[in-house]
């Protein structure tokens, strides 16, 4: 049994762990790059140790380095957070070798989940429904592609296997017109990701991102948390969560249905700690496996608000090896909980990222908020690490209570220094189809801007004006002191002493 | 002092009358305005109604970002203004277009080629930075002049990559 956990992760991820090991009365022990000395983690953990300079591969995912301070702060267990090693069996793997608790699943359940042919063939063996496609199965010619599309139905989708952003992806609705689609995907995808490669996959029309959050334990328990709304996503980048999902609502028959597939699928990898199946569904409640993520994933806390269970602390007690605090009976969701993901991102400018030091932040408080965050007033945003800073979180009664509550976190949230996605939220939640519930995970590229979304709410212009003009015409006078000052009648000297009197 | 500003294309004439004063196209307004933990936070105070808004200068223009809308403002006292006009104004499109890097960052793609004909909005470069793919796109129509960087290069802030003439 440990009493000692290393955290092989920065960020607010680092310190949302550090806070579970805290209050469970485990001592932390925390690594850092050059670029995060000051960070939150360093600071709030019992021990830090330096691991190397601020690329990744330098610090964060140096295995070798990991084992070697967790060996020598006598930490027992490893908690990797989510990216950087969480999902790499081979780490896994070390920690169990040296005898090193891993807080996450065994390496064989990493390794089948993150090969895509793998996880596909293991759950439907289970009995698991997937996206009918050729994802995972190699290079194949056009030819073998025109055989195998009958087979999969029309309409269908053409995806770059690099792919991303849409580059290369093409959509089919009948056999004559793929060969030239086929030919303009590869082309696309060729100049884009320099990889002509590409698959077939149905296309879901009015698809949605829905996912479960599933807890496993060593004593062959296995449990779901209800599901999360994902559609929200740009470049399938996920922005804004919810939990439940709009669209599940009070279907409680077919949330249980996804939950026990999920499980199921969990199972069929001998599953072990937090986990979660993600689902594409459709308009008429049909649901497909697209992936597992074999971690702890960036949007948690929603489920947390809707269950009353702390995921981390879970995840903790089964690498322990106690059994599940709940059981399924006693998984219950209340009210309604949102996330939103606050990254140092201008959303006017095609989410470019921003990077630089945070001179100001004022945190939303109040009932139903919480914000998971590893910035603080002072602290750099480097370009090494990916841009989550903040997750904004509340909970509300009702969807509508939650969403009112959202706004008013994002009006009081006041990040100065670099740019975020604060803005993006808040036009994001004024939208109609939004507030209905009715989005696919298309809604953000295809039927949402900035300027429509901005132009579409009350505005202030001449509020705008009058704030601009005096901010201008106080740099005016501003610039015009300093050009003034230099014209000094008294000899400098005479001068520099009266203002060292002023500033004593 | 008499400023002319321009709010997303709308024109307003802004006096400022005297520290608690100021008209906005005659209607005055009274005001207080404070810088919140220094700036570019302000809090402002129009009739006793609370705004607090961002106000940053980019590419000379003011950018205020207030309950969440983006508001672009150009201000001009009459001077300036009658300066502008006559010099026909918009000379931003004239001169080479040189494309920075707006943060450090891998270049992963170079889209583009010396002499290359492109129009405004084409990309140049593909930068990668905090583990996204960011697309930089060209200021002007013109001709690749020089490419500066090649696949696989890491960049410095501010660095000019491409210019377009």
């Amino acid at each position: 049994m440990f009493n000692k956990v290393l955290i092989a992760n920065r960020g607010e991820i680092a310190v949302r762990v550090i806070r579970a090991c805290r209050e469970l009365g485990l001592q932390t022990v925390a690594v850092y790059s050059d670029a995060d000395r000051n960070a939150l983690h360093v600071r709030y953990a019992d021990e830090a140790y330096y691991i190397g300079p601020p690329p990744a591969r330098d610090s964060y995912l140096r295995m070798d380095k990991l084992l070697e301070i967790a060996k020598k702060s006598g930490a027992g267990a490893i908690h990797p957070g989510y990216g950087f090693l969480a999902e790499r069996a081979e780490f896994s793997q070390a920690c169990e070798d040296e005898g090193i608790v891993f807080i996450g699943p065994k390496p064989h359940a990493i390794a089948t989940m993150g090969d895509k042919a793998m996880a596909r063939a293991t759950v439907t063996a289970a009995g698991v429904p997937v996206v009918p496609g050729t994802e995972g199965e190699g290079t194949l010619t056009d030819d073998e592609l025109l055989a195998l599309a009958p087979k999969i139905g029309f309409p269908l989708l053409i995806k770059a296997v690099a792919g991303g952003g849409g580059k290369g992806m093409r959509e089919a609705r009948s056999l004559e017109e793929m060969p030239a689609l086929l030919r303009s995907a590869r082309q696309e995808a060729e100049a884009a990701f320099g990889d002509g490669n590409v698959y077939l996959e149905k296309l879901i029309e009015g698809a949605r991102h829905i996912e479960i959050q599933v807890l496993a334990d060593t004593h062959g328990n296995v449990i779901h948390l209800g599901e999360r709304e994902c559609s929200i996503q740009r470049r399938h980048q996920k922005l804004f969560e919810e939990s439940p999902s709009p669209f599940v609502g009070q279907d409680e028959a077919f949330r249980q249905k996804m939950g026990m597939v999920a499980v199921r699928a969990a199972q069929a990898v001998d599953y072990v700690s937090a986990g979660t199946i993600e689902f594409l569904v459709d308009k008429d409640k049909n649901f497909y496996f697209l992936e597992m993520n074999t971690r702890l994933q960036v949007e948690h806390p929603i489920t947390e608000y809707v269950t009353g269970v702390d995921i981390v602390k879970e995840q903790i007690r089964i690498a322990r090896g106690r059994p599940l605090s709940y059981t399924q009976e006693q998984i219950a969701m209340h009210g309604w909980a949102m996330e939103a993901r606050i990254n140092a991102e201008d959303p006017y400018n095609n989410f470019m990222p921003s990077i630089g030091r945070i001179d100001h932040t004022l945190l939303p408080t109040g009932p139903g908020v919480r914000v998971d965050t590893g910035v603080y007033s002072g602290f750099e945003i480097t370009p090494y690490y990916d841009s989550l800073i903040s997750k904004l979180i509340v909970w509300g009664e009702t969807r509508g209570h939650a969403i009112q509550r959202m706004r008013r976190a994002l009006e009081e949230y006041k990040i100065v220094g670099v740019r975020t996605t604060i803005p993006f939220h808040q036009n994001l939640l004024k939208q109609s189809r939004f507030i209905a519930g009715s989005f696919d995970t298309r809604f953000v590229e295809e039927r949402f801007s900035m300027e429509e979304a901005d132009a579409m709410r009350e505005t202030y212009p001449e509020i705008a004006a009058i704030l601009a003009t005096l901010v201008a015409h106080q740099e005016t006078l501003r610039a015009a002191h300093v050009i003034r000052s230099a014209k000094r009648d008294t000899s400098n000297w005479k001068w520099y002493s009266r203002w060292e009197r002023i500033h004593r | 002092m008499k400023y002319i500003t321009t709010v997303n294309g709308q024109e307003f004439e802004v006096e400022i009358l005297d520290e608690h004063r100021v008209a906005v196209n005659g209607e005055v307004y009274a005001v207080d305005i404070a810088a919140v933990s220094g700036r570019p936070l302000y809090s402002l105070l129009a009739n006793n109604h609370s705004f607090e808004g961002y106000v940053y200068a980019e590419e000379g223009l003011w950018q205020v970002l207030m309950g969440g809308t983006l508001y672009e403002a150009l201000v001009e006292d009459e001077q300036l203004r009658r300066l502008r006009l006559a010099g026909g104004g918009g000379g931003k499109e004239r001169g080479p277009f040189l494309l920075k890097a707006p943060m450090p960052g891998l270049v992963v793609a170079v889209p583009v080629t010396k002499g290359q004909e492109v129009k405004k909005g084409d990309v140049l470069v593909v930068l990668e930075s905090m583990k996204m793919q960011n697309e930089l796109k060209s200021g002007k129509d013109g001709k690749v002049e020089k490419v500066k960087v090649e696949v696989g290069q890491t960049v410095d802030q501010g660095q000019v990559m491409i210019s377009v003439v």
